[in-house]
């Protein structure tokens, strides 16, 4: 060990030992409020007001589309809706015949108008759900939450796994 | 230089444990402390740094590994706060002068004679990672391996560092 190694040993013990030898502090804690600054302080407030609205309109979207369609605010009414159209229109298709798409878009249109005008009657939305730009002039009548009962509900559904037969689709020109 | 079984490296930790946490810090502390106070401006300061250290450390305690040396992984945590805290140093020293004018002189403190110590405000105007070899090598008697663990090198560049450390120390001495 050269001269300045055995110096550099000594002083160092010297002038840190007397240091290192003072009771140890407790440990700092990693601050909560740390992480509660960077959340509402500065960039992370920006981005937690814009996600937290973003949370907030959707959940009014969806509310609103929902009760411009059924007349409710409750979704589980607009989804039962839905199911028994979805049924009935499959009891209404004839032998051989198969998509339900117009029919149960048909349903959408016409309670999403009826329903819209009583939802901005009540000031609770916009009322566009379902009711396209195009479908305005069409004379639906308002059909009330009791109107959408499906037609065949009382009647024993079709059995249709029976009575389908086999559609070989053609090509159309 | 044989390799020294280091205090810390004598008890078993568990990764991700609190209690173990807490047991590392009192068994490590000193001798972080030690290091830091040359490698960082005064004692204040490297009190900070080694708690800022601890919080890394702690942040990383789950992802430590148990086959590595936790002073040297320590260590190396502390040297990279000395070097963040060498780079904010020279921003924060005009604020820090503004606000100690008019303050009542210190009273006597271990911490003053390491301040006023030509050893250590050598070691402060060294490079932060030769700075910290030669400490580690001739404070905390760590071999070449362990410092190269903790500074994160190879252990062959450490012999060259320490050799280039020496001679600067000695330049900055005057010797």
């Amino acid at each position: 060990m050269s001269d300045l190694e055995r110096e550099l040993e000594q002083e160092l013990h010297r002038v840190l030992d007397p240091i290192t030898a003072l009771p140890i502090p407790a440990r700092r804690q990693p601050e909560a409020r740390r992480a509660a600054r960077a959340l509402l302080g500065g960039a992370g407030a920006a981005l937690t007001v814009k996600v937290l609205t973003g949370v907030a309109v959707a959940a009014a979207a969806v509310t609103v589309a929902g009760a411009a369609t059924t007349g409710s605010l409750n979704p589980a009414d607009w989804g039962q809706q839905v199911t028994q159209q979805v049924a009935d229109c499959k009891a209404q298709l004839a032998d051989g015949q198969h998509g339900i798409g117009a029919c149960v878009s048909s349903f959408a249109s016409q309670h999403g108008s009826a329903a819209a005008s009583a939802a901005r009657q009540h000031g609770n939305g916009n009322g566009n759900g379902n009711a396209h730009a195009k479908d305005k002039n069409k004379a639906h009548p308002a059909t009330p939450k009791s109107g959408s009962v499906p037609r065949g509900l009382d009647s024993e559904p079709a059995d249709q796994a029976a009575t389908h037969r086999t559609v070989t689709s053609t090509s159309h020109p | 230089m044989e390799s020294i079984e280091l205090p810390a490296e004598r008890e078993r930790y568990e990764p991700g444990s609190e209690a173990d946490f807490e047991r590392l810090y009192r068994n490590t502390y000193r001798r972080i402390l030690g290091t830091l106070i040359t490698l960082v401006r005064d004692r204040a300061t490297a009190e900070d740094c080694t708690q800022e250290t601890y919080e890394r450390a702690y942040r990383n305690w789950r992802g430590w590994r148990p086959d590595a040396p936790v002073e040297a992984w320590l260590h190396r945590i502390a040297i990279n706060v000395a070097i963040s805290d060498r780079r904010h140093q020279q921003l924060r020293s005009a604020g820090e002068m503004i606000r100690r004018l008019g303050r009542p002189a210190a009273g006597p403190d271990p911490s003053l004679i390491a301040e006023n110590s030509d050893l250590v405000q050598a070691l402060k105007k060294l490079p932060t990672k030769q700075a910290a070899a030669l400490v580690l090598r001739h404070y905390h008697g760590y071999t070449n391996r362990e410092i190269a663990a903790a500074l994160n090198v190879p252990e062959q560049t450490v012999a060259s560092r320490l050799g280039a450390a020496r001679k600067q120390l000695q330049a900055v001495l005057g010797r």
